[in-house]
């Protein structure tokens, strides 16, 4: 009993000394995320909609985007980014690298969210659309979109919980982020066990915030007549 | 009153083997309330579709207007601006309000200032009876409630004609009084009409015309009385007696509401 009192205060003051590396971590690990996430979007709804709507070229294209990215691993895309682009000439820092890789890497996952959704909507939605009169994109735009991107939320955050955790492959390209601090106080500390479990409790405790945000998120967007996550 | 305002000449349509229409000619003039009935797969929607080009029919033509509709030459979608469309599963977009829903037409697709818009649409909503329901979406609205605001949507856009394709066959039977009294009310206020719909009341009481099609072929048409007490084909008679038989029913339960 009294033992256990005195792991658990060496456990904390433990905490207290780490703790503005792994802060500093989380920042990078957090950039990481933000970045990777915005980059998949900015990729993946464009490649999306090209899947689903793209005619010839265009469709092949993108499809065969997706499933090369999705059916390799994401080391091989960091380390092709990382190690394999300065043969043609391009040299990437690490940051800009691994958000590169993250990004491409969450874009093939987010075009098929995005293009699930967009397969859900009823047709008759777009035959409405048409029928008074909307162009192709402007029932993409007005129509389409603002109920696929609600039925996408979800699924979607399951991405940015992925991201997140996803972000502790950069720490192999020595970006300074959560997992590669762990990885430096290990060495510094010779203490692996407390400080891998103050990583994993740092990581717990983020990502139940985001995933806290997100829902309050999904809330606010909620309409009657779309199926969120929570009702399900 | 005698003004054509859609000439369908000779149309046909194939899917893949079937053909579902074996040239049809339609003329309906400006006011005109025109009633199709048949079995169902005979292509009645299909006909509907082809004229804002939902769906591209094979060969024939349509004029609305004195103006050809061909894809490539016309602009479709300023022909579809003219056409109004009431579909049977009503097809209410479902992440707007109802209001949203009417407004929308007019702001997007006639870039009309958005308060303006809003205008009209509250407009068209009193005039469908739904002013009150405005800021409901379409998952907290009843199926007579949806069909009217998507009649209203359709209205919003001021249009030439309108298309209903089988309005309330998706409706529950006490329902469809609702709508049809809608209907029944723009017809009496001269709005030309095109309606698939096996309503014996409403024929009855508002079409100007009834056309029976059957096998993508239009078998009979004329004045309500004559196809419905008088048909010259044998056919007609048959298929006449038989929803009379099916629509008795609903057809007196509406009928009693039209003439409130």
């Amino acid at each position: 009993m009294y033992q256990g009192l005195i792991c658990m205060i060496e456990l904390i003051q433990f905490f207290i000394k780490i703790w503005p590396e792994l802060y500093k971590g989380l920042i990078v690990s957090l950039q990481l995320s933000a970045g990777a996430l915005v980059l998949g979007f900015a990729i993946g709804l464009p490649m999306a909609l090209a899947r689903t709507y793209g005619k010839g070229l265009l469709r092949t294209l993108a499809t065969a985007y997706i499933e090369i990215i999705r059916g390799t691993p994401m080391i091989v895309q960091l380390f092709i980014i990382y190690y394999g682009l300065p043969d043609f000439g391009i040299l990437l820092d690490r940051m800009p690298a691994a958000i590169l890789a993250l990004g491409i890497n969450s874009s093939a996952y987010q075009a098929e969210y995005f293009r699930g959704a967009i397969l859900s909507i009823d047709e008759g939605q777009g035959l409405a659309a048409q029928a008074l009169g909307m162009t192709k994109s402007q029932t993409i735009v007005n129509i389409i979109l603002p109920q696929a991107l609600r039925i996408v939320l979800p699924p979607w955050s399951n991405e940015v919980v992925y991201m997140v955790k996803y972000t502790s492959v950069a720490f192999l390209i020595a970006v300074p982020e959560l997992m590669a601090r762990g990885k430096m106080l290990i060495t510094q500390t010779f203490k692996p066990i407390e400080t891998l479990f103050w990583v994993g409790v740092v990581y717990i405790i983020v990502l139940s915030i985001i995933a806290k945000i997100v829902d309050i998120f999904e809330r606010k967007l909620a309409i009657p007549g779309f199926q969120m996550s929570r009702e399900d | 009153m005698s003004k054509p305002i859609l000439r369908i000449d000779n149309l046909h349509k194939k899917f893949k083997d079937t053909e579902v229409l074996k040239g049809v000619s339609l003329t309906v003039d400006e006011g005109e309330v025109v009633v199709i009935i048949g079995p169902s797969g005979t292509g009645k929607s299909t006909l509907l579709r082809c004229i804002n080009r939902l769906i591209e029919p094979d060969a024939g033509e349509i004029y609305l207007g004195d103006e050809k509709i061909e894809p490539g030459v016309s602009n479709l979608s300023k022909v579809r601006q003219r056409i109004g469309m009431v579909f049977q599963d009503f097809n209410l977009f479902n992440h707007l309000t109802a209001l949203q829903n009417v407004a929308i037409g007019p702001i997007k697709v006639k870039k009309m200032d958005k308060k303006a818009a809003l205008k009209l649409a509250m407009q068209e909503l009193e005039r469908v009876g739904l002013a009150d329901k405005a800021n409901s979406y379409p998952a907290e609205l009843s199926g007579g409630q949806k069909q009217r605001v998507a009649i209203a949507r359709a209205l919003a856009m001021d249009p030439e004609i309108m298309l209903f394709d089988e309005p309330t066959s998706a409706l529950d039977p006490e329902l469809i009084g609702e709508v049809l009294e809608v209907m029944k009310k723009l017809a009496d206020a001269g709005m030309t009409m095109l309606v698939v719909s096996h309503e014996m009341g409403f024929a009855r009481e508002a079409a100007d015309r009834i056309v029976f099609l059957e096998d993508g072929v239009i078998v009979e048409m004329g004045p309500p009385e004559k196809i419905f007490n008088n048909p010259e084909k044998e056919r007609t008679r048959e298929f006449i007696s038989k929803i009379a038989r099916l629509h008795g029913k609903a057809q007196d339960v509406s009928g009693a509401d039209l003439h409130d």
